[in-house]
């Protein structure tokens, strides 16, 4: 069924040719996976998508040898950090964003495995978890724009799973026509512009086309969302586009376009950390309530089961009845789930830790000190995994000097966020 | 920053300079400490006016006996503008940093039009109105007539100006035009006529070539600028063909009739003042048995279009007997219309050179060569005797006894060719003589022969050696710089094939080919799906792209590409091609995205710039030759190889790609821009080809960029826009406001292509600038 098409790169050099038999080989190997999974006869024949030059990254050491620039990439691949801190500033914590997917033609394009439609959304999936995971008190939206048309996939909620199941369902949605940005910023603005001062208002848009279909003047809207202080990102899926361009430096978002997919994973990542909060938004206090989580004991012969708040316009089922779950202080209604946002008084309610998590936005880490290997000559060992140093650089926390690896600098950064050996040293004495 | 170039104090006003700039100052310095001429090419948006103004001002201040003035000669009058306010710039930094007061003149000359300020006359549309108009109101004699009759109109600027201007100097400062209005409308004075006196104690000006290249203007402007001055044409990749025209005569059939009728007004006007005014007629008899040299000093006012290079000798020759009365050399020009009446009367080509023209002029009817010679000075004085105000009406006749000047004058480097009808519509008559220039040489000869300096400078002015042979010079520099870049910003692709592995080619032989004109589709297409916002594809000629548009309509092509982008086509209309510019840049801004289809020698080609979005890739669809058939082109091409010994192939191949190489710079306008360049005919691989292009193009043209198929292309142009966009937004949130605009981040620049004055002291910096001119 396959064929490997060394033909056609006979200006390639003995070591790419290697090289892409190898990426062949590990790609059939993938295919048949995938093959496995989704049956996708059209993916067998990839040669014929396009012609690849994926050699041109590659290039060979005094011997002639690749393994030296493998190690390296690989290498930079896990180092390439793109939290950058901003330093103590004010950050918008409680965030409503909505994020537009762009489903027009462009969308089938295969530059982007198995094309850009079902990687987008795969992506986009797994960043509306990290992104609750990382701003528990926040919203989320999903927009979809094709046939010069917008519209919402889900409405702003702060409930992952309803996100995930409709992301799911969108991935055999067929993708045409063009997408409107107009349409699409405009849907966003109607719901987001009520929203409190206080939260950050923000719109991500994956934009894969370069055409945008637009009933009116696209620089006005521009206008009114600056006005409304509605910041619009763009990730761009081909290449720079102006319109974009003007949108995001006038509405003080960020405009990238993707290298590859894992740049692309890269960039949505950056969106997860909240945003700086502009400093002419307001300042006020928030009344939140704290429930227990309370469940009727057995004993208890009055207790019936009830229904959750949130279950009751849900159409999906699920366990609509249960024995406990947590009260509004305020109201008494019931959640099963938290946070949300309650129902009958309009009370955000939330539980302890998704602030503390919230929290370590505020104060982040501090990045380690990168330097080579060769000047370490005390410590062997990683402070946190006890293994052997072996890469070519290592990593010091500036506070205690301690030296880690680079797999543990990344968990440090990415999910600890605190030092263990600080925290040790601390609480010793 | 200040700079040391050679022992050279140069003021530059921005903190940061390229490192191309130095080395073009470096070369620049050497020619003019050698009083020679240079050719220097540097690329479109490195800043070379900048350097230029610089190197030459700080000359000017350090050696101010060697050069006393500095002529800076444009193409367009905003090029001009651009030009007067980076001069602005400099004079600033220069009074910042010296603390003193500069008493350097500057100022820009336009046109009538541009410069006007009187209310009815500047309200006029079209500069010949307005030309005429002027003069109507300020020639010498109608200002002499007022003396007797103060009821006649006049322009209160001009005598304004006459009255108190010419005492009292321009004060030391930089005019652009605008300035020169403002001026001009505060004191109440004439605004053009004080420029054109003030260029002669000015030390900078900055016109248009024809200022100096055209015969007639140049006499009138430019003919009293010091020899010591420093002579820059900009954008001078064209130079040829100005000169060429500023030479050349058309005839047709019309210019004849309307000549008729001014040699009839003029037989009129002289019987009236015959019986009114006879001593007149006899004043001027008497002043042309003495000679023109007096003849000639002639007020500033009178501009009769006259006059084109006339040597020396002749004019102090007296005016021959035969043609020196008035109604003689009246009857001289009737006859010489009859002949050319009679020689455009015909059913064939026909082609001679100035000789036999002279030759078949005598024995049909008893034309000398000397009276003809005579001819325009004869007629410039005439008309100044007979008092004629509007000049406007006498332009037929006096291009008629230009051309009898012209043809009587050379012998060599003039061909005459006489058609009957046009090519492409054989059965209208339409009888045309071309009296055509073959040498540029010969309009530009006086100005290297008089100044000691004169730069030719432009972005693409490859092959560097081509342009001293044809306009017949010695130049002292010959240098070609490259841009130094942080990034690679732009992607000249050569793409040969189609998918279908098709030969992708404009040849003559298979431009009608069905298969070429569908692979050049599907690469429009292509790219139309990949390249955001601007394309501009630009076709070899108007009837071609024509060809191509139709059948893509017919294959359901266009459709296609209409789903991805608008299209606008260039035409031959000028309103309608600003119009579609218009709508273009519209298109481009709102994300819509467009494609401008337009040609190759064209307007759009020539003038327009796509800087950023609005040009994001340019297609060449083919090698632009110009048309071969034509018989003006055929004799130039015979005489460059017998005069200049350039074959015909080499001359063709070296203006092909000086316009490719023009059109597809109009994507690249500076470092921070980038942009696609796609050459889609196979003929632009071949090293002859390749070879003519500027260095700055072909060093990014590797060997795996030639002979592409229109997949690879796709493939390598999404990679590179990808990377573009890329690299220009992680940097993007720096807010510095540096050199030209630049929104790439200093850092990212800093050392590499950009420099600062410690960087540019360092020793090995200063090896690798030594590297970057490439002498040629």
């Amino acid at each position: 069924m396959n064929a490997i098409p060394i033909c056609c790169f006979t200006r390639a050099t003995p070591n790419a040719i290697i090289f892409h038999i190898l990426q062949f080989l590990i790609e059939l190997h993938l295919e048949v996976d995938s093959i496995k999974m989704d049956e996708e006869p059209e993916r067998a024949k990839r040669w014929e998508g396009g012609y690849e030059r994926t050699w041109e990254i590659l290039k060979e050491d005094e011997s002639g040898s690749l393994k030296a620039t493998v190690e390296e990439i690989l290498f930079q691949a896990k180092r390439k950090r793109v939290f950058e801190s901003h330093g103590q500033v004010r950050l918008g914590m409680m965030r409503h964003l909505y994020v537009v997917i762009d489903t027009s033609r462009t969308m089938e394009d295969q530059d982007l495995k198995p094309n850009r439609l079902t990687s987008t959304l795969k992506l986009v999936e797994y960043f509306v978890e990290e992104y609750f995971d990382q701003n528990p008190i926040s919203q989320v939206g999903i927009i979809t724009t094709k046939n010069k048309r917008a519209e919402k996939l889900t409405d702003l909620a702060g409930n992952p799973k309803k996100h995930i199941d409709a992301l799911k369902k969108a991935k055999d949605s067929t993708c045409g026509g063009e997408p409107s940005l107009y349409n699409s910023l405009s849907l966003a603005m109607q719901t987001l512009k009520h929203m409190p001062g206080h939260s950050s208002r923000e719109v991500l848009i994956i934009f894969s086309s370069l055409t945008t279909c637009d009933p009116a003047n696209i620089y006005e809207l521009v206008k009114t969302l600056k006005a409304l202080k509605i910041r619009v990102s763009v990730i761009g899926l081909s290449a720079e586009v102006r319109v974009c361009t003007v949108l995001t430096r006038e509405t003080g978002g960020s405009y990238h376009v993707i290298l590859d997919e894992s740049h692309f994973r890269e960039l949505l990542m950056f969106h997860v950390k909240p945003p700086p909060a502009t400093s002419s938004s307001e300042c006020s206090l928030i009344r939140m309530g704290f429930p227990q989580h309370t469940i009727a004991s057995i004993s208890d012969q009055d207790a019936k089961p009830s229904f959750s708040q949130a279950h009751l316009d849900s159409t999906s089922g699920g366990p609509g009845l249960s024995m406990g779950g947590y009260f509004c202080p305020q109201c008494q209604a019931k959640y099963t789930e938290l946070p949300v946002e309650c129902k009958v008084c309009g009370l955000t309610l939330v539980s302890a830790p998704h602030l503390a998590r919230s929290f370590h936005h505020l104060f982040p880490l501090e990045a380690f000190q990168e330097s080579p290997l060769l000047l370490h000559h005390t410590e062997r060992f990683c402070e946190a995994c006890q293994g052997e140093l072996k890469d070519k650089s290592v990593f010091t926390c500036p506070s205690c000097n301690s030296v880690f690896c680079v797999e543990c600098d990344l968990f440090i950064h990415d999910t600890l966020h605190c030092c263990p050996s600080c925290i040790h040293s601390r609480s010793a004495p | 920053m200040k700079l040391n170039i050679e022992g050279l104090l140069v003021y530059f006003p921005y903190d940061y300079i390229y490192p191309e700039q130095y080395s073009y100052m470096l070369e620049l310095k050497r020619t003019l400490d050698a009083k020679g001429h240079g050719v220097l090419e540097m690329p479109s948006g490195t800043g070379k006016t900048i350097s230029l103004l610089s190197l030459i001002v700080a000359y000017q201040r350090e050696y101010p006996l060697e050069v006393t003035k500095l002529i800076y000669c444009s193409r367009t009058v905003p090029e001009i503008e651009k030009v007067v306010e980076e001069l602005r710039k400099l004079m600033e930094f220069y009074s910042k940093e010296t603390g003193e007061k500069n008493n350097i003149l500057a100022l820009a000359l336009s046109s009538r039009k541009n410069l006007c300020v009187h209310p009815e006359v500047s309200s006029l549309r079209f500069g010949k109105e307005v030309d005429g108009k002027c003069h109507s109101l300020t020639a010498s004699y109608i200002r002499a007539q007022r003396h007797s009759n103060p009821s006649l109109p006049s322009c209160r600027f001009y005598e304004e100006f006459d009255a108190m201007g010419k005492q009292v100097p321009l004060p030391a400062g930089v005019y652009n035009l605008d300035d020169l209005k403002d001026f001009g409308r505060r004191k109440g004075w004439c605004p053009y006529y004080l420029a054109r006196y003030s260029i002669l104690h000015a030390n900078i000006i900055v016109y248009s070539y024809h200022y100096l290249l055209d015969p007639k203007i140049a006499d009138l402007v430019s003919k009293e600028l010091s020899k010591k001055s420093v002579v820059v044409f900009d954008e001078a990749h064209n130079i040829d063909n100005v000169c060429i025209d500023s030479m050349s005569v058309n005839i047709t059939r019309r210019t004849l009739d309307r000549s008729q009728a001014n040699v009839e007004t003029l037989q009129n006007t002289i019987l009236k003042i015959k019986e009114t005014d006879a001593a007149k007629l006899k004043e001027e008899y008497r002043r042309l048995v003495e000679g023109l040299k007096e003849a000639n000093v002639a007020r500033e006012t009178d501009i009769y279009m006259s006059n084109p290079v006339l040597p020396d000798e002749i004019l102090q020759e007296a005016v021959p007997g035969s043609i020196r009365t008035a109604e003689h050399f009246v009857g001289f020009m009737k006859r010489f219309l009859e002949y050319l009446k009679a020689r455009l009367r015909i059913h064939h080509v026909v082609q001679e050179s100035a000789p036999q023209f002279l030759k078949d002029i005598f024995e049909k009817v008893c034309i000398d060569r000397k009276p003809l010679r005579f001819c325009a000075e004869r007629l410039r004085s005439l008309l100044r005797t007979l008092e004629i105000a509007d000049i406007a009406d006498f332009s037929a006749i006096t291009l008629i006894s230009n051309f009898a000047t012209l043809v009587s004058t050379y012998s060599k480097g003039f061909t005459i060719i006489i058609e009957p009808f046009e090519d492409r519509t054989p059965t209208i008559a339409n009888p045309v003589l071309h009296f055509s220039c073959m040498d540029p040489s010969i309009a530009i000869k006086p100005v290297f022969e008089r100044f000691q300096s004169v730069i030719i400078t432009s972005g693409t002015l490859s092959p560097l050696d081509i342009y001293p042979r044809i306009l017949d010079f010695r130049p002292v520099t010959v240098a070609s710089f490259t841009m130094t870049l942080a990034r690679t910003c732009l992607c000249p692709l050569v793409v040969g094939r189609g998918n279908d592995q098709v030969a992708m080619t404009s040849k003559f032989e298979t431009r009608e080919d069905f298969a070429v004109i569908r692979n050049y589709g599907n690469l429009l297409l292509e790219m139309s799906a990949i390249v955001p916002d601007g394309i501009v594809a630009f076709f070899t000629s108007y009837t071609y792209m024509e060809n191509i548009v139709a059948s893509w309509y017919e294959q359901g092509i266009l459709e296609n590409v209409q789903r991805n982008k608008l299209i606008f086509i260039e035409t031959p209309d000028a309103a309608e091609t600003s119009m579609a510019l218009e709508k273009y840049q519209e298109a481009c801004e709102n994300g819509r995205g467009a494609i401008l289809l337009s040609v190759a020698r064209g307007k759009v080609s020539e003038g327009i710039d796509f800087v950023h979005h609005f040009g994001r890739a340019v297609i060449m669809f083919g090698v632009p030759y110009v048309y071969t058939q034509s018989r003006i082109l055929k004799a130039r091409l015979e005489y460059l190889r017998d005069q200049f010994q350039i074959r015909e192939n080499d001359f063709l191949t070296f203006d092909a790609m000086r316009h490719a190489a023009q059109c597809v710079g109009r994507a690249i306008r500076g470092k921070t821009d980038y942009g696609l360049m796609i050459f889609a005919d196979k003929r632009y691989a071949r090293a002859d080809k390749r070879g003519k292009l500027p260095r700055w193009i072909q060093e990014h043209l590797t060997d795996g960029s030639l002979n592409l198929t229109i997949d690879e292309t796709v493939q390598l142009s999404k990679h590179f826009l990808r990377q573009m966009a890329h690299s220009i937004h992680d940097i993007s949130n720096c807010n510095v406001q540096c050199f030209c605009q630049l929104n790439l981040s200093q850092e990212d620049q800093l050392g590499l292509s950009l420099l600062t004055l410690e960087q540019l002291q360092s020793e090995d910096m200063l090896q690798k600038i030594a590297q970057i001119a490439h002498q040629a």
